[in-house]
């Protein structure tokens, strides 16, 4: 009789540990990610994944796109299956998602539309959205490296510009695009006399850069639309026994660590920030929405800065910051 | 004989793809002469072209299609190739820096043999070819299906090796194999020729070449003429995934890092490309190394095309694809059987 009484107390015991220990989980949050295409991305998805992982109550179902858009149909699809509270997107491309985001909103899943805003977004519902200002971004690296010139002294002279574009029709290609181009009317200086995509990639960056010093005679300013192809190119400039960040000025985007040891060493003159650490505000968002409060549909753009080899420079909007002196801090 | 050498000449496959390189390279030196310009850049210890540019970023798939060209001889397709490139990449990245969080900056080091970062990417490519022609040969799936699998997971096994993570490193000796120089020329040059007299000596001074035809044309015939078939299949593929793992050390040496999203990305389809270019059927049977090599070399042609003459991004993609199909239209059997006829009545009269 002891025995029994004994084996049913441990029991009760062991069935309030294991209820104890284990995480109630009430809160199921999809993420549909493009992929690993560069270090911010990563960035941008380590910092989501563990900040929804560590949040108590709450469970992440990941999804890796592998940057091929009928996959990210696919896990969309899958989310709205699985009945999950919240879903998180990001999408390649900017076209072609009318039709699964409408899914999306019949299954009443609440939508956040994080980092590339899609094209479709004021035809479909979303709870709130969040996204780098791209436009901004774009207008940034052609003003500093107008205000840069005029700092140098060399305001007055016509300086040959070059600019590398993203993956063509992802939103941050067409947003930088229009932001270069607009600013470009702002410094009738600076002439620009090539522009070609370089998919966001290292090796592709590497290979235009290439054959645009030889087909271009003079380029005195790089802009890539994000550093991964400005790091790619910075190998090209030295193979042609140029001087990277003298020869030719080269101002990329993100902010990306190897961005920053290229600046600190000289061999790249400025990056303008697109941060990907979007957990601070996602997470107190999902929170809120959580206790029943509203968003509007206007995308809230994060604060973010300029970074270069100097600092001071003033871009209207913001001041750029010493790489050097916030190298340590940076996170991605 | 020597009367129908224009004629038979009219009739290759392989003049059609030399034909429509000239033309492209001809079309470049209207627009600028200087497109041809070679000097030599002290810095670097290199030639300095386009031209050069062309043949040293054509390097991967020129390397990975003289694997592709016998398995297509074979009658079959290799489709894991593109995604071995990304192993191979990820596995010398592990090796350089195995530890991002330990050795937190890339810098002039390694952290495990510099011999494991060229050696085990290599073996492990060959023997995930191995794998592909096991299950081509003794399991009979077809190539297209077999390597298929590789194809979707190679990606994720190299995702998984760096953590989803891109590794960089400042390594010099690694360096050396994607931006170094021997006798004047990039060292992916150097690597090209080196394997493309391999196989060519592999295939042609041996009954290789002659066995990988006679498989491709008819299996069981082959093998009742005392032909093993299945060894011959599982040496093929086994090739392919080393020459895929040759690329992929040169194309991660070349950004010095490890990319395993876009390493090697459509490198399959490029590379059968190659191979129909440079006039290899592929249903199988005769093969020619050469015109693999023109076919690929083609391919870059246009893509520098492009970069030279800056085709609106937009426009890129339309571009290539009537390059293409202009020389695929040239290479079609009516196109050279007219062109044929009419160098037999020239030779006639």
């Amino acid at each position: 009789m002891k025995k029994v009484l004994f084996l049913v107390a441990a029991l009760v015991v062991l069935v309030c540990v294991s209820a104890a220990s284990a995480d109630v989980v009430n809160v199921v949050i999809a993420f549909s990610q493009i992929g690993q295409e560069s270090d911010w991305r990563t960035a941008n998805t380590d910092d989501l994944k563990s900040a929804i992982e560590n949040h108590p109550g709450w469970k992440l179902v990941y999804d890796d796109g592998q940057q091929k858009q009928e996959n990210q149909i696919k896990a969309l699809r899958n989310f709205i299956t699985q009945d999950v509270n919240y879903i998180l997107f990001t999408g390649v491309v900017s076209t072609g998602w009318d039709e699964v985001l409408k899914e999306v909103n019949e299954a009443e899943i609440p939508l956040l539309l994080v980092d590339r805003i899609p094209d479709c977004a004021d035809k479909i519902d979303y709870v709130a959205a969040f996204g780098g200002d791209f436009v901004e971004e774009g207008r940034r690296q052609v003003a500093w490296a107008g205000e840069y010139l005029k700092k140098i002294g060399k305001g007055d002279v016509d300086v040959n510009v070059v600019i590398m574009e993203g993956t063509t029709g992802a939103s941050a290609q067409t947003g930088r695009t229009e932001g270069n181009l607009k600013a470009l009317k702002e410094y009738p200086h600076l002439k620009l006399v090539g522009q070609q995509s370089g998919n966001f990639t290292r090796a592709e960056g590497q290979a235009v850069m290439e054959s645009w010093l030889k087909s271009i005679d003079k380029i005195d300013v790089l802009i890539a639309q994000n550093d991964d192809m400005a790091l790619g190119a910075i190998d090209a400039i030295k193979a042609a026994g140029k001087v990277p960040g003298k020869d030719i000025i080269i101002v990329g985007c993100d902010s990306v660590k190897a961005a920053f040891d290229a600046i600190v060493a000289g061999e790249m003159n400025c990056t303008v920030e697109c941060t990907p650490l979007y957990a601070e505000f996602v997470v107190p968002a999902i929170e809120a929405l959580e206790r029943g409060e509203k968003f509007s549909k206007r995308v809230i753009h994060p604060e973010e800065g300029v970074f270069d080899m100097d600092g001071g420079i003033d871009l209207g909007t913001v001041k750029s910051v010493k790489a050097a002196d916030v190298i340590a801090t940076r996170r991605y | 004989m020597r009367k129908n050498a224009l004629s038979g000449l009219m009739q290759s496959k392989v003049t059609w793809a030399v034909i429509a390189e000239l033309l492209i390279l001809l079309v470049c030196f209207v627009i600028r002469p200087d497109f041809f310009s070679i000097s030599y850049q002290p810095s670097t210890g290199m030639l300095y072209g386009s031209l050069i540019d062309i043949i040293n970023r054509s390097a991967e798939i020129t390397i990975i299609s003289m694997g592709m060209t016998l398995v297509i001889a074979l009658g079959g397709t290799d489709l894991s190739v593109g995604a071995l490139v990304a192993v191979a990449g990820a596995i010398a990245l592990k090796f350089l820096r195995w530890d991002v969080l330990t050795y937190t900056t890339p810098g002039d080091y390694t952290v495990y043999p510099y011999v494991l970062v060229l050696v085990v990417p290599l073996v492990v490519c060959a023997l995930m070819g191995l794998f592909n022609g096991f299950l081509v040969a003794k399991g009979g799936i077809q190539p297209i299906i077999a390597t298929l699998i590789l194809m979707v997971c190679g990606r994720g096994v190299a995702q998984i090796l760096t953590d989803g993570k891109q590794f960089t490193t400042g390594y010099s000796p690694f360096r050396v194999i994607g931006q170094g120089s021997f006798l004047y020329l990039p060292m992916p040059i150097i690597i090209t020729i080196i394997v493309v007299v391999a196989v060519a000596l592999f295939t042609r001074k041996t009954a290789f070449g002659a066995f990988v035809e006679s498989v491709g044309v008819n299996r069981s015939a082959s093998r009742l003429s005392g032909i093993k078939a299945g060894t011959v299949i599982l040496i093929v593929f086994m090739i392919t995934g080393l020459l895929s793992g040759i690329a992929g050390l040169i194309y991660s040496s070349r950004i010095m890092s490890n990319d395993s999203n876009n390493a090697g990305l459509n490198f399959e389809m490029d590379a059968i490309l190659a191979v129909v270019i440079g006039g290899t059927n592929m249903a199988g049977g005769r093969f020619s190394l050469a015109g693999t090599v023109i076919g690929s070399l083609i391919i870059r042609t246009i893509v520098t095309f492009v970069y030279y003459f800056g085709i609106v991004s937009e426009a890129t993609m339309a571009f290539k694809a009537l390059i293409i199909a202009v020389v695929i239209v040239l290479q079609s059997e009516p196109v050279r059987e007219y062109f044929a006829r009419r160098a037999r009545r020239s030779e006639a009269a």
